[in-house]
């Protein structure tokens, strides 16, 4: 463990932070490995300036599992002459001993106060981290409102997916980064070296992508930031010495981003919105990439990921050239694509033996097409069928539940389709075979056609949980997604303008680990819909006709594409992938951003 | 597979000379705070990183061939620790593959030295020394470790998932010495690795901290060496064989 002393004087007020102390924290929680760094290829720049730390809002396991994590720790330490750290969210045992002995929140790489970086970036993956966002400020000693902030306070930068609609936390960010954040990690760092933090800001605020959040309720907001596309992600090596942690990973095996992007257009989909267009990393960079990452990792199995990895260009090769670096080396793909040729790529992975997952999302032709799944239940059939004569012994179907247009009957296709699939799962397997749903409940999300459409609400997602529950057989085994936490995701997923005040509620409520079921406190968050008005389930403090997270972030994709589709999801029409068909004009391209595809 | 089954397969070790390394290290730091098992991953890692492939065990999830005899506690640093691997054909030569450990391990992990092994090794703990701080009054931590020494037995209870046992702990601590420094002392003391069990590090710790009315921390513990039964002459950990 480096000693306080390695850090520079700002970062490492003189007698702060006495070793004893933390050595004693340690003593006493779960996981104290959770609490000090120590990773293999883990960067340490004691002397360098602007300090930046990054943070991801959960526990530090999930937190190491995260990709924008491991890019912007790469590229602020690699590329500029900043340094990164990284401060994850304390489990409550940790939190609540840092609380009762006055103990700050620290960096990982030099125990340095969070509170005393320059910049701190956190990712925002979904709603259901927000409260954890409140009580990591809190714990590291930060001014809670971003209004309130002193000058000696770092500034609070917010990214991630859940950007996608920055109101729920406007008012504890001094600024937001919309999109894709590689290709301005050096303009970031620079802003910082402004004399003043007013400064600092303004120049953040000259950085394409970036918002900044009116600071009262008087003031006006901004113009909105337009997402911001990484255009050199196809010729860019991805991150290939990234942190390996010492705890047990979850999954333990080197990452190869080989595409980013999907345009297969599900309509619920908010990734496949967010991350348009489709750019491809091309096979020679793949190979490249995952040499070295498995040199630098020790693992002995690459991932190649993206949203949806078999419709890579050349994934067949891809694949092939990857398993040949090393004998019995094992290559896995996140996501299979529902049919059977995917599945075949799919046996080269850890899965193999093991499960594979699919993910019809519906039980019915018809809201397949409104949802513009593209899949039938032939294509399916032959799927599940692959997955059992590859040798894989489990598969996991995933569904939802909420779509809008549902019915109770659609629920109970579920369960037909599922019953199905477990007939043929049997007979190929010779009776061998496991198969599994799980079903999560639909949220409306901000930029996508789905995006004023209704939230099911509790009553109707519970019918139809048990609904579907009851019509599975015996042999099926189903996990279904905690309906409360999704009451909770539906309102902060389209929150207006002043969501924040019920989100502090929560929080002050004693809510955080809102991801974790069991330390979701419906209590906390039902009290706090009470106090700010705000009914859960619905949008908080904001009406969705009116798509309030458009005042903050342009997000590329044309509102009137967005309402097109809303419309052929009505009709119950089908939409072409635009990387195969025809351009659907979703308004991404253009200006220096284009699909990139190799041949 | 039976243990002579998964030794004569190809490339599954044997008992050819050289195919047993000890590797000695030193955990310390951020890496004195992860589990025993997390231990043994990092250095398998470590292999793995440095290009020296571990042989495997059989079965539909193969294992690398890689043990710690003596787990350290969470928490605790270990000067001269003792790693036994049993690597596949091919591995370079140990001097040379040294360096290559050295340069891949995590911060926190330090290869010192490496020995071959023509027979499988079957090291047996027989005593450890550790070494610890206390905050507290030193006078009070003196006349506690004093007490102890005058015991003819001191029980202890420890609570296990299997229940409560209880164990005396003079059979398995000795040489406890407290070195009184300024705010608390420096404590030392050995545990004996008996075939029916031995002493937790923090039992001893908590008994001086009960005794002397201190929080019960070790700060900076530290395992300094142990003595094995089971290697090979001449090797031993913490400069006392
Ligand atoms: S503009 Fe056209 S080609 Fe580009 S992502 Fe949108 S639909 Fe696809």
């Amino acid at each position: 463990m480096q000693t306080p002393s390695t850090a520079s004087e700002r970062s490492c007020p003189s007698g702060e932070w006495p070793r004893d102390e933390l050595e004693d924290l340690l003593s006493r929680v779960t996981r104290p490995g959770r609490y000090v760094g120590g990773e293999f290829n883990l960067r340490l720049k004691p002397q360098a300036r602007p300090r930046v730390v990054l943070s991801y809002p959960d526990v530090y396991e999930v937190g190491m599992a995260n990709q924008a994590v491991q890019i912007l720790y790469a590229a602020v330490n690699d590329e500029t002459p900043g340094v990164a750290e990284r401060a994850y969210c304390p489990w409550p045992d940790m939190g609540d001993l840092m609380r009762a002995r006055d103990v700050r929140l620290w960096s990982l790489e030099s125990q340095a106060p969070v509170a005393a970086c320059d910049l701190w970036g956190i990712t925002l993956p979904h709603e259901l981290t927000f409260t954890n966002v409140l009580e990591m400020l809190d714990l590291a000693g930060v001014t809670l409102h971003a209004a309130a902030r002193g000058e000696d306070e770092p500034i609070v930068l917010g990214g991630g997916p859940a950007v996608a609609d920055p109101w729920p936390l406007a008012a504890f960010f001094d600024a937001f980064f919309v999109g894709e954040v590689e290709g301005r990690v050096a303009e970031l760092v620079e802003a910082l070296g402004a004399r003043t933090r007013a400064e600092r800001l303004d120049q953040l605020g000259r950085v394409p992508g970036v918002w900044l959040p009116p600071r009262s309720a008087a003031d006006a907001a901004g113009p909105p930031a337009r997402r911001q596309v990484f255009t050199e992600f196809a010729r860019t090596m991805p991150v290939t010495r990234p942190l390996v942690p010492l705890l047990e990973a979850v999954h333990d095996r080197a990452v190869v981003e080989l595409m980013r992007g999907c345009t297969r257009g599900c309509r619920f989909c908010q990734a496949g919105m967010w991350y348009r267009p489709v750019r491809e990393r091309p096979v020679d960079l793949v190979v490249e990439a995952a040499a070295r990452t498995l040199a630098a990792t020790g693992c002995d199995e690459v991932s190649l990921v993206s949203l949806s990895s078999c419709d890579y260009s050349a994934i067949g090769e891809a694949v092939e050239r990857v398993r040949a670096l090393r004998p019995g080396l094992r290559v896995s793909l996140p996501s299979l694509r529902v049919d059977s040729a995917a599945v075949r790529l799919g046996r080269f992975g850890a899965g193999q033996r093991g499960s594979a997952t699919l993910a019809p999302e519906a039980g019915t032709q018809r809201l397949r097409e409104r949802i513009n799944k593209g899949v039938d239940e032939a294509q399916l059939m032959d799927a599940v069928e692959a997955v059992f004569s590859g040798g894989f012994t489990g598969l996991k179907l995933y569904f939802m539940l909420g779509l809008p247009g549902e019915s109770d009957d659609d629920a109970r296709a579920i369960a037909a389709t599922a019953t199905k699939a477990a007939e043929l799962a049997r007979r190929v397997s010779r009776g061998r075979a496991r198969l599994s749903v799980a079903v999560s409940s639909f949220v409306p999300k901000p930029h996508t056609p789905f995006e004023r459409e209704a939230f099911a609400g509790e009553v109707v997602l519970r019918r139809r949980q048990r609904l579907l529950h009851d019509a599975l057989p015996r042999t099926v085994k189903a996990a279904f997604h905690d309906v409360s936490g999704s009451l909770v995701e539906a309102s902060l997923a389209r929150g207006g303008r002043g969501s924040d005040a019920f989100v502090e509620a929560a929080w002050r409520n004693g809510a955080r680990f809102d991801g974790w079921r069991e330390r979701f406190d419906l209590r906390a968050w039902s009290t706090a819909a009470a106090s700010c008005g705000v009914t859960l389930g619905e949008p908080a403090m904001t009406d969705p006709a009116t798509a309030p997270w458009r005042e903050a972030v342009d997000p590329g994709v044309d509102a009137a594409f967005l309402d097109e589709e809303r419309r052929r999801a009505e009709a119950g029409l089908h939409t072409e992938d635009c990387r195969r068909g025809e351009c659907g004009a979703c308004g991404v391209c253009g200006g220096g951003v284009e699909m990139e595809v190799v041949a | 597979m039976t243990r002579a089954a998964a030794e004569s397969r190809p490339g599954g070790g044997g008992d050819a000379p050289g195919t047993y390394w000890l590797l000695w290290f030193e955990r310390s730091g951020a890496a004195s705070y992860v589990s025993h098992l997390d231990t043994v991953r990092a250095l398998q890692r470590t292999f793995a990183r440095a290009g020296v492939a571990l042989a495997l065990s059989g079965g539909f999830r193969p294992k690398a061939r890689l043990s710690l005899p003596l787990p350290l506690p969470v928490g605790a640093a270990g000067l001269d620790e003792l790693a036994v691997a049993e690597v596949a054909d091919g591995a370079p030569p140990p001097a040379r593959a040294l360096g290559a450990l050295q340069a891949a391990a995590p911060p926190g992990i330090t290869p010192l030295r490496l020995q071959t092994c023509a027979m499988r090794p079957r090291p047996r703990a027989l005593e450890a020394r550790y070494a610890a701080e206390m905050r507290g009054d030193p006078g009070a931590l003196v006349a506690a470790a004093t007490w102890f020494a005058a015991q003819e037995g001191v029980t202890v209870e420890r609570v296990t998932p299997k229940g409560r046992r209880t164990l005396d702990l003079t059979r398995y601590v000795g040489d406890l010495a407290v070195q009184p420094v300024p705010g608390g002392a420096h404590v030392t003391f050995v545990v004996r690795h008996r075939h029916d069990g031995a002493a937790r590090p923090q039992e001893v710790i908590d008994l001086l901290a009960g005794r002397a009315g201190c929080a019960s921390v070790a700060h900076h513990l530290t395992r300094v060496g142990v003595s094995y039964q089971g290697l090979p002459r001449d090797a031993s950990s913490g400069g006392e064989e």
